[in-house]
């Protein structure tokens, strides 16, 4: 390792302007003036389970109002700063949203290929029809199983069987090793003959009138599902998350009824870095309406609220019920810069995506690409807070979490699927390495990429950078360092050396070390391609007793597009 | 009683203790989940319910209830029928009802009534089996009656004077049947037979009636309308994707229609019609040149006339726009419709538009020979299967500019 003191690369003032950025950041603050570092940072579980949350009432959604609230209104707080849910290492709490599995540790392909699924395959034959699906677009309806557990079976739109129920499995498979809470789902083939309905069953017909479901009405659903050539039915058999449904979140504000909702969702990590996962996907129904939450705990007791994403049949190149559509992800339904021009030019102004080029092979991939995907400018059907509200370090984040993703996983997931076509699982396996590709050289790099920093007892730093990691960048040409001891009580710093290598390795200087609680190193990363990587990442130190512990990962982010 | 005091002393000290914030409260929090936690805890303090604003609720109650759907595409039960009855009536309501797969899944019934603004009103029933053979087989009875009291009449033939106009009122009420066979699911091959008693009305205004200006032999039919059997027949290739606001394929429909008068045969004729309509989609579907060719040749028996109430007419919102409504009418028709259709957004498209056309007393004046026509442009709001709205302005005719505001497509 080289190591040698630069000579103007920092000034003090800098030091000090970064040593009041860490304090004020504001990364699960109290709000109050208290230390920068509590003993119990960085904390990797944000127990929102505490309060009792049981007096919350179900959240009924719209999705005229959630189209015209979130086209014309621009809910939420678009302030531009760090998500608040993060802890001092820039990192998300396990919590009732979010649950590191694959960022944090490593899962076998079996794992993720598993998912949220207790079991390799499901006996579901004569289970009951209980109900009707009550919403969405895709035909469906609801069984129980012996032990009463219910579960929703959802089909294949006819001109594209097995587009929508792969993308379902292989979505929640990947939401899943992510972290999100998901409900368990299985690929079934439904035989019409052994379909039994229960004497119970109920649907609810146009007039709105609530009746006994009958054959006829079994009937209807199934016309409206893609039929096999065996005579079965393709569809989905997704089991009910436990608890008691209190509808959907919005991707903005709180909940006012959870005591336990405290930070606003479009400034939650997972929520403004979940584009980064709807961009890798194509999940353009990404929308509060495709959530859900549930009550869990004893009947009558005490409760929590647990998050779910929920409704995968619209990734990839399904659109649910038809392929996707040419606009999906590249344009709002309502967009006015496009829009207008087509209409003052009668036409004549072709919106690029009206000649993107899909491989049409197969009826059950629908329309997914990736030469001509572009992350950054991918779109949901329609504005969602969290999205516009995604700064660089978020995106950073979830870029870390797509490059987790081998292809051996991802082709592993394609297999869940179930696709029967030629090329068709080779097609969706090799679209999504190539889109995660694409997002991992779009997000990857748009901050100093340095992460998993570790200060061992005798002063040699380490660190990763993820965007060499991953392979999207060729090594940095060199590392600029700013040592400095930090007072935890007052958040500034002092003694400032400065030091620089040409790999992600360095010495700390013995004078900064010697006697200090905390010390933090403010790192610049030099490389010819991103000049953004100039911009430092402080890591802070706590001593212990075996070395120094990381305590805090600050990155200086630029302002954010919106 | 120094020992009482102090006890009063002590627990005074207590109560008073336990009146302020605790210390806990007071106290910086120690731990970062601590802090948390106080946040939540003070937020349970203030928890309130969800508490949806008007709108969202409105629009929840209109999805839960499911209006839109029993507005737009009514499938069962009572529901309230908005639209037009025909061009020229103005915006007409009512109520409707649907009633499907009954007898044992085999028979719909449908009915509705509806009034205009304009006080055109309408009633409708009918009972259906659409689904016999498989859905190769549909059978249909109906019963109909109208009364549209502001009906335009400029005279017959080409030439005819915008001066001229005169106002009639036409009652009819129709009872019959059909029997309709779809051997493919884009061929579908027709007959049926209707009881037609055709009445012409005094108009809402004695001085524009038609009566005034024109007589029995400048407009025949008018001194008397028998009641009519009509025959019909038709053959129509209907391959338009998707069927309600279609971006690619064509339709070609072939109709023949008898007319026979119950009374003394001085009104028979018969119709034969063309009507070809072809969907070129440019640009992946979201550009469309849509073209329309139709012609209508009639031809009384012998000795006997075509009443002016059946002739076939153009002008109005669905084939020459620019022009009023039923501003031509003649024996034979010759009809020419093009218009370049551009998607702007997802639920709204533009179109300009080009109408040409004629009628005629022979057959061999359909030619390309002075056409009337119109252009114009417009948009159309909807879904990718159907156009809820149409919007248009329409220029080229002597007459002005034309706007027409419907609740369909143009073709």
């Amino acid at each position: 390792m080289s190591s040698r003191a630069v000579r103007s690369v920092w000034s003090p003032a800098l030091a000090g302007l970064l040593a009041i950025g860490i304090a004020a950041s504001p990364a699960l603050s109290p709000r109050a003036a208290t230390p920068r570092f509590f003993p119990d940072d960085p904390i990797q579980v944000d127990d929102d389970r505490a309060l009792d949350a049981s007096g919350a009432k179900e959240i009924q959604g719209s999705n005229g109002y959630d189209f015209v609230e979130h086209t014309f209104l621009d809910p939420g707080d678009t302030r531009d700063i760090r998500a608040v849910n993060v802890n001092t290492i820039d990192e998300v709490p396990d919590s009732s949203w979010f649950t590191n599995r694959i960022g944090r540790r490593e899962m076998t392909v079996a794992e993720i290929v598993r998912g949220p699924n207790q079991r390799e395959t499901v006996d579901f034959d004569d289970w009951p029809i209980v109900q009707e699906k009550s919403s969405g677009i895709t035909p469906g309806y609801r069984v129980r199983d012996p032990a009463g557990q219910l579960y929703q079976v959802k089909f294949d739109p006819p001109a594209h069987p097995g587009m929508a129920t792969a993308a379902e499995v292989i979505g929640a498979a990947i939401y899943h090793a992510l972290g999100y809470n998901v409900v368990p789902g299985y690929i079934i083939d439904v035989d019409p003959a052994r379909i039994v309905i229960a004497p119970t069953a109920t649907t609810v017909d146009l007039s709105g009138q609530k009746r006994s479901m009958t054959r006829t009405d079994v009937e209807k659903l199934l016309a409206r599902g893609a039929r096999l050539p065996n005579g079965k039915y393709r569809a989905t058999l997704s089991q009910f998350a436990p608890g008691a449904g209190l509808g959907y979140f919005k991707y903005y504000g709180t909940r006012p009824d959870d005591p336990n909702d405290i930070h606003p969702h479009e400034h939650r990590r997972e929520l403004r870095a979940s584009r980064v996962f709807a961009a890798w996907l194509n999940h353009d129904d990404s929308r509060g309406i495709n959530s859900l939450d549930m009550l869990e705990g004893p009947k009558g007791g005490p409760g929590f609220i647990r998050h779910y994403m929920f409704d995968f049949g619209s990734i990839m190149g399904s659109g649910s019920t038809k392929a996707q559509t040419l606009r999906a992800g590249n344009e709002y339904i309502l967009e006015w810069g496009p829009s207008l021009k087509t209409l003052a030019t009668l036409g004549l102004y072709v919106r690029p995506w009206i000649r993107t080029r899909y491989w049409e092979e197969a009826k059950a991939v629908g329309r997914f690409e990736g030469d001509a995907f572009d992350p950054v400018a991918w779109r949901p059907e329609y504005p969602n807070p969290a999205f516009e509200n995604m700064r660089a370090d978020d995106a950073f984040w979830g870029a870390r979490l797509v490059a987790r993703f081998s292809d051996e996983a991802i082709r592993a997931i394609v297999a869940k699927g179930q696709y029967t076509e030629p090329g068709a699982a080779d097609h969706i396996a090799t679209t999504l390495i190539k889109r995660r590709d694409k997002v991992l050289r779009a997000w990857l790099t748009g901050v100093n990429p340095l992460t998993e920093p570790q200060l061992s007892g005798d002063g040699i730093l380490t660190f990763r950078n993820e965007a060499v990691a991953a392979r999207v960048s060729s090594p940095a040409s060199r590392y600029a360092f700013a040592w400095s001891r930090f007072d935890n009580a007052t958040g500034s710093t002092s003694g400032t050396v400065e030091t620089s290598t040409t790999e992600a390795r360095a010495t700390a200087p013995s004078a900064v070390l010697n006697g200090a609680q905390f010390v933090s190193v403010a790192v610049k990363t030099s490389h010819p391609d991103y000049p953004g990587w100039e911009a430092p990442v402080t890591f802070t130190f706590r001593r212990v007793s075996n070395g120094w512990q990381p305590v805090g990962i600050d990155r200086t982010v630029p302002p954010r597009n919106r | 009683m120094i020992r009482h005091r102090c006890r009063l002393f002590i627990a005074s000290v207590a109560i008073l203790a336990c009146g302020l914030p605790a210390d806990a409260q007071e106290r910086e929090p120690e731990t970062r989940a601590e802090a948390l936690r106080r946040e939540r805890e003070e937020k349970a303090t203030r928890l309130t319910p969800p508490d949806p604003n008007r709108l969202e609720r409105a629009l929840l109650d209109l999805e839960n209830g499911r209006l839109f759907e029993r507005l737009l595409s009514p499938a069962e039960g009572l529901y309230p029928k908005i639209g037009t009855i025909t061009a020229g009536s103005g915006l007409a309501v009512g109520p409707g009802y649907r009633a499907s797969h009954r007898l044992g899944g085999a028979v719909d019934f449908s009915a509705f009534a509806m009034g205009s603004i304009k006080k055109y009103w309408i009633a409708d029933a009918r009972v259906q089996l659409p689904r016999l053979l498989n859905e190769r087989l549909g059978l249909d009875a109906h019963v109909q009656t109208y009364d549209f009291q502001e009906e335009l009449f400029f005279g017959i033939g080409p030439d005819s004077a915008r001066a001229d106009l005169v106002h009639y009122g036409l009652r009819n009420t129709i009872v019959g049947g059909s029997a309709a066979v779809r051997p493919t699911s884009w061929l579908t091959i027709s007959g049926g037979a209707d009881f037609l008693n055709p009445r012409i009305e005094s108009a809402t205004d004695d001085e524009d009636y038609i009566s005034t200006r024109f007589d029995d032999v400048t407009a025949p039919g008018l001194a008397d309308q028998p009641d009519f059997m009509r025959y019909q027949s038709a053959v129509d290739v209907n391959y338009r994707e998707p069927r309600g606001n279609p971006r690619a394929g064509g339709r070609y429909l072939f109709t023949y229609q008898r007319f026979d008068d119950l009374d003394d045969n001085t009104y028979s004729f018969q119709r034969a019609e063309v009507d070809l309509q072809q969907y070129v989609p440019l640009l992946r579907d979201r550009r469309i040149l849509a073209l329309r060719g139709l012609v209508s040749v009639s031809e009384a028996d012998d000795g006997a006339r075509i009443p002016f109430f059946y002739q076939r007419t153009l002008g109005g919102p669905d084939d020459l726009r620019g022009f009023h409504r039923l501003r031509f009418r003649d024996n034979h028709a010759l009809l020419l419709q093009a218009e370049y259709r551009w998607e702007i957004f997802t639920a709204v498209d533009g179109a300009i538009f080009y109408d040409t056309g004629k009628v005629a007393s022979r057959v061999e004046d359909l030619n390309l020979r002075d056409l009337e026509s119109d252009y114009g442009f417009g948009f159309r709001f909807g879904n990718a299967n159907s156009v809820f709205l149409r919007i248009e302005a329409a220029f080229g005719s002597r007459g002005g500019t034309h706007f027409v505001f419907r609740f369909n497509n143009v073709f």
